[in-house]
């Protein structure tokens, strides 16, 4: 991940480390401790289903629910990973949940036809710690997604983060057309 | 991108054809003409548009692979391409393009828009250049409803023209692959995304959009070739002084994020200078108590003058659609006897509402209609004259068909049949002229929806507008179902253990198509008996087509499952969550 601009996700963060270049500024980047966190969430797919900004939302695949409006602690956030979540889309992340270990005190047998889908890739503990604490850090209690936040997620190289910017964006022309001709 | 060196064969190739030229009859590197593209059938080992031809049959004349020879068709070359990696809410790409093949030269997609060109000349496939569009993945790929699709190019003058899923169109030098110019027509902050394969019109490229779950106003657009400039950009859904705005009765501008997206390519008719084009579901998908009114031109098929896009008819299948059965896929252009000695002029469609359904292109005219899935539960059937399922009731505003199955405000979750895949998708149907038959791949399916109300507050771009989402909790199935277009009547369904997500080719005497288990299949083209089956270990997501060059016939098909199955309605095949990503290209040969 390659950030050559500052933002006010981590202007603090930043400025706290004497900023004094680029360069600097990317290190510090690098020290984030959910960094980790961040990769698991986006190796993990979760963003494939609450999306980068965590919000979640319906469509195709039923509402995976927002991960910026959640209540839960670390360790319910840990479980919910763990074991996914019984009736719905949310995925187990654990090798050998509902089989060598029991989750919400249920076998796979137990859980019948309510058995969470499984994920595309398992995570390890120690994995599964970190993308809870990115959560916490960087997702828990936020309010509308903004443009640092963006940025911070996929870095400076895709215009994912546009509508984001206060000031608009680089129009297509089929904004100049939707006016002229509907 | 990557400039590839010249193989000694392709070098060879080129000679030959080189003195072929001064002879006169061999066509090498000759631009492609708006006269070539108009007939394009005359040229039987070649396949220059999208569809085939511009009726959109899907039907080659070459028949030394036929139903005596089929069974001894094998593998001739195999080629591994790219752009299987994923973005946005991606987890990889996937291959749904149909090849496009010129005097022996192929040009493939992948997922990303990168296109290939690739000499097929020998025996063997050899790769030319790549021409990679570096497609924005995140930007692109957070609003790909449907998966990280590019369905293939169009040819034009010495240009092959394609689009990205981030929105453009490019045209790239054919000789060399370097881009000759681009042009960014969809915008993705809008939710806008573009899979499908460009439709060369005289000197225009004519684009369809994506992006109905996104609460997109859908469009087709023309581009002129020569100026690069827009030529005319028709909403499929009516601004207020237009005629059809009457049909969104809301007071919340409902028709601003309407959908009506266009995705797949159309067909067009140059006896009339008609484009027909099909027009996806309304948004919010599910909730059509926040959209009273038929909605048009959502679910419709749309006729277009070619040189203005103005709208000459439209038909439409499902009015105040609370299902996601949108009328996207290709109108396929036919002419067969009549009453008293006339022809009719038809244009065929199989909905997703699992209805096939012949209009006059002429007219906009209901014809016939029929289910074509097994099973139909959320209308009793069609009217006979009008076509419109027998419950409309044009004084209301909110339809509710069969209420018992319908999703809608007071019954949110219910279980409809089809289900919201339809009884067929994008993958093209295909029409064998002499037997006037008509091929469907069919999803045979039911599945459940979810309602969830939609209210204007929860309308942000970049972010699903559905008002509900499908679950899984039944097996879907399968087949190819032929209909025979004289009697609108099914003639012979052949059933598969898996939905047809590939689409389908016919010949004189076969009948083309994949499953996404992993096989290519050859059926009888009139009983349907299957012939000839080849596991290719790979999802099949994709169209066959076939070609000829140094006088013999191949079939060639891409493979690489993605698309919106593997990610959203993979709980009703379980048996495929075992395929996995990929991106081949197969060429058979007798
Ligand atoms: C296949 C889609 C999918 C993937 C992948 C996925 N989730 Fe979920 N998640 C869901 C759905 C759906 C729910 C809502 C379940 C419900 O309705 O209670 C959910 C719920 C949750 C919840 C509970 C929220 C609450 O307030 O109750 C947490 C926490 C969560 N997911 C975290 C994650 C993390 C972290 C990852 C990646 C390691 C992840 N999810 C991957 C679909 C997914």
């Amino acid at each position: 991940m390659k950030r050559t601009r500052l933002n006010g996700a981590w202007l603090g963060l930043a400025l706290a480390m004497a900023w004094s270049g680029a360069g600097q500024a990317q290190s510090a980047a690098a020290s984030d401790p959910t960094d980790a966190g961040k990769a698991v969430f986006k190796r993990g797919n979760c963003v494939g289903c609450h999306k980068w900004h965590g919000n979640g939302g319906g469509g195709y695949g039923g509402d995976a629910l927002s991960l910026r409006k959640t209540e839960l602690s670390r360790e319910q956030i840990i479980e919910t990973v763990t074991c996914g979540r019984p009736g719905t889309g949310m995925p187990f992340f654990v090798r050998g949940s509902y089989d060598t270990t029991k989750c919400h005190g249920m076998s796979r047998q137990d859980a019948g036809d309510q058995m969470p889908p499984e994920a595309n890739v398992f995570l390890r503990p120690n994995e599964i710690e970190a993308v809870a604490d990115y959560v916490l850090a960087h997702i828990k209690g936020k309010g509308e997604p903004s443009y640092a936040e963006c940025t911070a997620f996929f870095g400076d190289g895709s215009r994912v983060c546009n509508i984001y910017k206060e000031a608009g964006h680089a129009a297509a022309p089929s904004d100049n057309n939707d006016k002229a001709k509907p | 991108m990557t400039r590839l060196h010249w193989s000694k064969t392709h070098m060879l190739a080129a000679l030959v054809a080189a003195a072929g030229t001064i002879g006169g009859s061999f066509a090498y590197a000759e631009d492609i003409s708006p006269d070539r593209l108009l007939n394009a059938d005359k040229e039987a080992g070649n396949w220059l548009h999208h569809h085939k031809n511009y009726s959109a049959t899907r039907f080659s004349s070459l028949k030394d692979i036929n139903k005596d020879t089929v069974k001894n068709l094998k593998v001739a070359w195999t080629m591994h391409l790219g752009g299987v990696e994923g973005g946005g809410i991606w987890s990889h790409g996937g291959l749904e393009g149909t090849p496009i093949v010129e005097n022996g030269f192929m040009y493939v997609t992948d997922g990303w828009g990168s296109v290939y060109k690739i000499d097929a000349h020998g025996g063997k496939g050899v790769l030319l250049w790549k021409m990679d569009p570096k497609t924005d993945h995140d930007w692109a790929g957070a609003v790909a409803c449907c998966g990280v699709d590019n369905r293939g190019v169009a040819l034009w003058g010495n240009l092959v023209v394609s689009h990205t899923l981030d929105g453009r169109l490019i045209a790239t030098n054919k000789e060399t692959g370097q881009v000759a110019w681009q042009r960014q027509v969809a915008d993705p902050d809008k939710g806008e995304v573009i899979t499908g394969a460009p439709l060369i019109v005289k000197d225009m490229a004519i684009t369809g959009v994506a992006g109905a779950e996104y609460g997109i106003r859908g469009w087709i657009a023309a581009t002129d070739l020569k100026s690069q400039k827009e030529v005319w950009r028709t909403h499929t859904i009516p601004a207020k002084d237009e005629p059809g705005h009457e049909t969104w009765k809301d007071d919340k501008n409902a028709k601003a994020s309407g959908g009506g997206s266009t995705w797949v390519t159309g067909s067009y008719d140059p006896a009339t200078n008609t484009i027909v084009w099909g027009v996806g579901n309304p948004g919010p998908d599910w909730d059509n108590e926040y959209r009273p009114g038929d909605n048009l031109y959502t679910d419709s098929s749309l006729a277009l003058d070619a040189d203005t896009g103005k709208i000459k008819w439209h038909y439409q299948h499902t009015p105040n659609d609370p299902y996601d059965y949108d009328s996207v896929a290709e109108n396929v252009l036919v002419d067969v006897p009549g009453p008293n000695n006339t022809t009719l002029k038809l244009a065929l469609e199989a909905d997703r509402n699992g209805f096939a359904y012949a209009i006059d292109r002429t007219s906009g005219k209901f014809i016939w209609g029929l289910p074509f899935v097994k099973k139909v539960t959320w209308t009793k059937g069609l009217d006979p004259e009008s076509g419109k399922p027998v419950e409309y009731d044009p004084k209301q505003g909110v339809q509710k068909y069969n209420a018992s199955v319908t999703p809608s405000r007071t019954n949110k979750v219910t279980d409809i049949c089809p289900g919201n895949m339809g009884g067929k998708n994008w993958p093209p149907t295909a029409y064998n002229p002499d037997l006037k038959l008509w091929y469907i791949p069919v999803i045979e399916s039911c599945n459940r929806i979810t309602l969830e109300e939609s209210d204007p507050a929860k309308l942000k771009p970049r972010e699903f507008w559905t008002g509900g989402g499908p679950s899984q909790p039944f097996k879907i199935t399968g087949s190819v179902t032929a209909i025979d277009v004289t009697t609108g009547k099914v003639a012979g369904k052949a059933e598969t253990d898996f939905p047809n997500l590939g689409g389908i080719l016919a010949t004189p005497d076969l009948v083309f198509s994949g499953q996404p288990s992993g096989e290519v299949i050859a059926y009888d083209a009139k009983s349907l008996a299957k012939l000839w089956e080849f596991n290719t270990g790979g999802g099949v997501n994709a169209p066959p087509m076939t070609f000829s060059v140094d006088g013999k016939q191949y079939v060639a098909i891409l493979v690489g499952l993605g698309g919106a199955w593997d990610k959203w309605f993979i709980d009703a095949t379980p048996e495929l969550k075992r395929m996995q990503p990929g991106s081949m290209l197969y060429v058979f040969a007798l």
